[in-house]
């Protein structure tokens, strides 16, 4: 302190007590230390507790043979816990990647709907919306999983096959799926050169329309090219990939992709759940739209598909997407609830684990940062998305 | 602001004194449980247990049967009548015991850290768990083993058949594990369903979810025998004649007082030490007969005017309060799992082994 | 489907018909939607009802009636629940009551009319909780409760026209009355030998847990929010670090470490009990969201305030506690309901990790001999999905009411 006050002998310092440069230091050495000391302080509890207990401190048990079969996959109790835990994360994931889509289009449609011109259109939303937004989802998993896959899908002796192409029960579901054939990886590079080509013609057709202004019809034109390439490709090549309906022998499925019937139970449940958000969240940003905009729509005479389409969506959505990313993120975490009708998410699997004698603290600490994997990764995507199309307006 | 303020504090005070309030009691507990291993001579369980006055049991609430709480809100069962034998022994009251209801994934972790004195919650005995869980196994109170329930018209007659099926399983058990381990070894593939409870596991298995569900075949046959009419009452289901596992259930103690682990084995041999005498509720606090060793068992004096005392720890006519309280094993399996009751259940290898089952009392003496 | 649009009909038909026609049949896609959602309803409405009043056994309902309401709370001590209650209503009766009067009071001093509210405006408000309360009372075997929920009423009543009346002196101080009436509520069960949190159950649990959880998150939450606002880097860094992690992980991370890990990072020879230790979880869990409310409500706060209070010449921590604080939880109240509200849903998780609470006691009737094995669940888990129900409903409407009336939204 002293050598400061020489170095700076014009002005005169106030002691260092009050001095709030000195103060932000101590403060924050003080949270930081603090912040330190605390973790320390229960890691080494943590350490002796375990070793008092003889319960293991280090992630050895991860070699251990896992002892439990997972339902619809091929994972022998004799492999690693690690490998069912990799395996848990991934059912997570499959999850995640069908449940966002399917969630926003069908809050997007329950919001649209409380906002219709028919009566009973808004009073079904409202009912929907307000039934299931103050239902703990844990119940909503497990009503759906009661009434939709155990009360309406027959079981899988007399499972429904419509068209051939799927099976229905309430054991498995599968819908037809491609399977590669020869050339499947040259027929693969003929769809990324085709996904090239529209990005270039799109490119094009932008610049065209904006240095005439003939209409750009960038969609279409894009949309065009791939499906040249995909279909030229797909004869040219030879059957590349062909279609593998799912067929019952007994009571299993061959061909297609298949799920059982858990995972769709909690799919369902967790998008209705959330749809019933992102509802409010759509209809807020509609009416947050200013009315001027869909005035000038009006005067446009554009159809009412027209302005909502591309008016009045658009801008709403751009207001809705902080919230809607906290809704992917809240889906992701409730899947955790998955653990009740048996579908293995990694939670279910960790659980299992817990019960069958592993240690609990290291297996809650993978847990955490498999979820912590989800949601930075979601944040990140759609902080991206979300900067683009900030940019856009700009 | 301040008001805000003074209300955060008062009600702080009040989280305190709640905390405060289950501190008391168990500040002692966890004393034992922190020592428990080195130096028991020092402070035992059983002495803990007397000075609380209460008795800690873990137990099942949610298996018919074992333990379950009834709309009273009391505990009841067979495993609860252990609980309820050990705190009469040990303390002289059947009902000072304070229950706590365990999770499967829950009761070693409660075990190990002293939350409670002893669990009895149909747990199987098992080489792991006895090695690796910090806990010791006593003396089983209930030989079940592993069975696998059908559908009677799906054909099944044993596990052989059951290629490529279903099967509905809790986790977080043993059971879990013997499935794998059987169907694995016996070459038969199938797929494991797993529920968090039998709430959500029973209307898969009505609904043909899946083609089988395992369980103890106690579990099973309650179910069996409960099934409503709608659902084609208990001739729609059969219970395959395989038992695929051992299944021993009894009580655990902590690893490391062996006095402890003595006191409640010699709970249960007295239960079935009774039955081989013919001592019940009704007739152990009139006996007055002149069998030596019955009058040893109960803690009365012999010609000579001295009573027996093992130094077990507890006192001389424990196996009266014991009986008194609960009965002796026949009564205590009648009451909760025999055949007057929806289980259904008869002796079976359950039975004395001068009737050719397992239970064997080694001597009072 | 289109967005509300006027439609200027030729002829003046009665106005109910005029009504269906803009409402129901404007156009043909509406008209179809209409013929397609009318059917929807009956048949709902229809199945709902017949469900309830035939098919439904409540029996198990009746029975575990007790168990639903207290779980395993001794049934001879059930008087503490009651006089508890008793007070707790008091206390909110008399808060209304000296709300109310502060109102006017305010009003009057404005020279603005005051509407009182009438019970027509409480009947609508909260007619999901007087219909649950009516349901509850007719599946109970006995007399006792009505007479005990009839004494409540009353004790309201009074209380509310007690803090309606009290002179303005002890207006004042009326919140120290309600503090001490929300102790003896809590000490009614706990104290003379009363019981601690592991014997409570059901309902009363789940909104114990719920209302201890948001009071104990409550000042951590707001020492988070500030640091997150905190001009020191490290500070900042830490509260943003604990913010994200809690918000990027399930509630049942938590539950899972609360009833598995925790006791193991407490000292040796210390321990809490599962309830306590589920608490702390959900405190931890809870003091995040609420640190974004806080947030949320100090970024409302408009910047001009704070240098008004430099200006004064306050020292910081007086801007924040005199100018900014005030201002800001007034913005957070309506969030904190809504968290709140999500508390209370997320408490169905606690039967996870083995908690008496209302899930587990749908699981336990179903397991009890007379009603084993006969697929009970799909009443009992109705029956608790619509005690869920109401609470949430209720309180997210009084919350948005509650937003209306401060204000928030229109900044």
């Amino acid at each position: 302190m002293t050598v400061a006050r020489e170095t700076k002998t014009g002005t005169a310092r106030p002691p260092f007590w009050r001095d709030v440069k000195v103060l932000r230091i101590v403060a924050q050495l003080v949270a930081g230390a603090g912040s330190v000391a605390l973790l320390w302080y229960l890691g080494s509890n943590l350490t002796t507790n375990l070793t008092a207990q003889g319960i293991s401190t280090d992630f050895g048990f991860l070699d251990q043979p896992a002892g439990v079969t997972v339902p619809g996959s091929d994972f022998r109790s004799s492999q690693p816990i690690s490998d069912i835990l990799v395996l848990g994360i991934k059912n997570t994931f499959a999850l995640v990647i069908v449940g966002i889509p399917l969630l926003t289009i069908l809050g997007t449609l329950i919001g649209i709907g409380r906002l219709s011109s028919n009566w009973l259109v808004r009073k079904a939303a409202t009912a929907y919306v307000e039934t299931l937004r103050n239902i703990p989802p844990l119940l909503v998993i497990i009503f759906t999983n009661t009434a939709v896959i155990l009360a309406s899908l027959p079981r899988i002796q007399e499972a429904w096959q419509p068209f051939d192409l799927f099976v229905l029960s309430n054991r498995e579901l599968a819908v037809p799926w491609f399977t590669a054939g020869d050339g499947s990886g040259a027929y693969l590079g003929v769809l990324a050169a085709g996904v090239v080509a529209s990005i270039a013609v799109w490119i094009w057709r932008t610049r065209q329309f904006d240095a005439t202004g003939t209409p750009h019809h960038r969609f279409f034109w894009g949309t065009g090219v791939f499906l040249l390439f995909a279909v030229v490709g797909f004869f040219v090549i030879g059957n590349p990939y062909s279609l593998s309906r799912p067929e019952l022998e007994g009571l299993v499925i061959t061909g297609g992709i298949s799920n059982i019937s858990a995972y769709f139970a909690v799919l369902l449940a967790l998008v209705i759940y959330t749809a019933s958000h992102v509802a409010e969240i759509v209809r807020g940003s509609i009416q947050a739209v200013a009315k001027g905009q869909t005035e000038a729509a009006n005067a446009l005479a554009l159809s009412s598909f027209q302005r909502l389409r591309f008016v009045v969506l658009p801008q709403a959505f751009r207001i809705a997407i902080p919230p809607l990313i906290n809704q992917f993120l809240n889906f992701t975490k409730n899947s955790s609830l998955a653990i009740a009708i048996g579908y293995s998410e990694i939670t279910l699997v960790v659980f299992q684990a817990i019960g069958n004698g592993q240690p609990a603290p290291q297996l809650i600490i993978i847990l955490m940062g498999a979820y912590l994997l989800f949601s930075l990764s979601i944040s990140l995507l759609i902080n991206i998305l979300n900067r683009r199309l900030q940019l856009v307006t700009n | 602001m301040i008001k805000r303020l003074l209300l955060l504090v008062v009600v702080l005070a009040m989280v305190a004194t709640a905390c405060g309030g289950d501190g008391a009691e168990e500040e002692s507990t966890t004393t034992t449980a922190a020592d428990g291993g080195s130096q028991v001579a020092a402070e035992g369980i059983l002495k803990t247990v007397q000075d609380r006055g209460v008795l800690n049991c873990g137990v099942n609430q949610e298996v018919f049967g074992f333990g379950f709480v009834d709309a009273d809100g009391n505990f009841v069962g067979f495993d609860i009548d252990y609980c309820k034998a050990v705190a009469a022994a040990v303390l002289g009251d059947a009902d000072a015991v304070e229950y706590k209801a365990l999770t499967a994934q829950q009761r070693f972790t409660a075990l190990q850290s002293g939350e409670i004195d002893v669990l009895i919650r149909n747990t199987t005995w098992t080489a792991t768990r006895d090695g690796g869980e910090g806990a010791t196994f006593l003396t089983t109170t209930f030989y079940d083993g592993q069975g696998m329930m059908v559908n009677s018209d799906s054909g099944y007659t044993t596990l052989e058949d059951m290629a490529n099926t279903t099967v509905c399983v809790q986790s977080g058990t043993t059971t879990e594990l013997n499935l794998a381990a059987r169907f694995e070894s016996g070459g038969i593939p199938f797929t494991a369903l797993t529920f968090d409870s039998n709430d959500e596991l029973r209307p898969a298995f009505v609904a043909g979810q899946c083609d089988g569900w395992t369980s103890d075949k106690s579990q099973l046959a309650a179910f069996r025998s409960q099934n409503p009419p709608a659902d084609g009452g208990p001739e729609a289901w059969t219970i395959l004649d395989e038992t695929f596992s051992k299944e021993p259930l009894g009580p655990l103690v902590r690893d490391g007082d062996s006095q402890w682990a003595q006191v409640v084995d010699w709970v249960v041999y007295a239960t079935i030490q009774a039955e081989e005498f013919g001592l019940d509720s009704g007739n152990i606090n009139s006996y007055s007969g002149d069998n030596a060793e019955i009058k040893r068992f109960l803690g009365q004096p012999n010609e000579e005017g001295t009573i027996f005392d093992p130094g077990l720890g507890l006192p001389t006519d424990f196996a009266v309060m014991v009986i008194d309280a609960v009965g002796n094993y026949e009564e205590i399996y009648n009451r909760n799992v025999g055949p007057d009751t929806a289980l259904g259940l008869a002796r079976g290898v359950n039975d004395l082994w001068t009737r050719g089952g397992l239970l064997y009392a080694p001597p009072y003496r | 489907m289109a967005v509300r649009t006027e439609t200027a009909s030729l002829r003046r038909p009665s106005p109910a018909l005029r009504w269906v026609r803009e409402n129901l049949f404007n156009n043909w896609y509406n008209s179809v939607l209409t013929v397609i959602f009318g059917a929807l309803f009956i048949w709902v409405g229809f199945s709902l009802l017949r469900w309830v009043f035939f098919r439904a056994e409540w029996e198990i309902v009746r029975v575990n009636l007790t168990l639903f309401m207290v779980g395993r709370f001794p049934r001879d001590e059930l008087a503490r629940i009651w006089v508890s209650n008793y007070m707790i209503v008091g206390a909110i009766g008399l808060m209304a009551g000296a709300a109310t009067a502060s109102a006017a009071a305010a009003a009057k001093e404005a020279g603005l009319p005051f509407v009182q509210s009438k019970l027509q405006d409480l009947i609508q408000r909260f007619w999901p909780v007087l219909l649950l309360v009516a349901a509850l009372l007719q599946f109970s075997r006995t007399w006792t409760p009505t007479i005990m929920t009839v004494g409540m009423v009353v004790i309201g009543v009074a209380a509310r026209f007690a803090g309606l009346h009290l002179p303005r002196v002890i207006r004042r101080y009326a919140w120290v009355l309600v503090a001490l009436l929300l102790i003896g509520a809590y000490g009614a069960l706990v104290w003379f030998g009363g019981f601690g949190w592991d014997d409570w159950g059901g309902l009363h649990l789940t909104l114990f847990v719920t209302v201890a959880g948001i009071i104990l998150a409550f000042p951590l939450g707001l020492l988070f929010a500030l640091g997150r606002r905190s001009t020191l880097p490290l500070v900042r860094l830490l509260s943003v670090t604990y913010i994200e992690f809690i918000r990027g992980v399930p509630l049942i991370t938590l539950l899972l470490m609360g009833a598995f890990a925790l006791k193991f990072l407490l000292p040796p020879g210390m321990d809490l009990s599962l309830v306590s230790r589920l608490v702390v979880a959900i405190m931890l869990f809870t003091a995040a969201y609420v640190a974004e409310n806080v947030r949320g409500g100090l970024q409302a706060v408009p910047k001009g305030q704070t240098e008004a209070g430099q200006a004064l010449g306050l020292p910081a921590w007086k801007v924040m506690r005199l100018i900014v604080l005030p201002q800001a939880l007034r913005a957070v109240i309506p969030a904190m309901v809504g968290q709140f509200i999500s508390l209370f849903k997320d408490t169905s998780l606690l039967v996870v990790v083995g908690v008496f609470e209302l899930l587990a006691v749908s699981s336990i009737a179903n397991n009890q001999p007379e009603f084993l094995g006969k697929g009970l669940a799909e009443v009992t888990l109705p029956f608790v999905a619509v005690i869920y129900w109401v609470g949430a409903y209720t309180m997210s409407r009084e919350s948005r009411r509650l937003e209306k009336k401060l204000g928030v939204g229109e900044r």
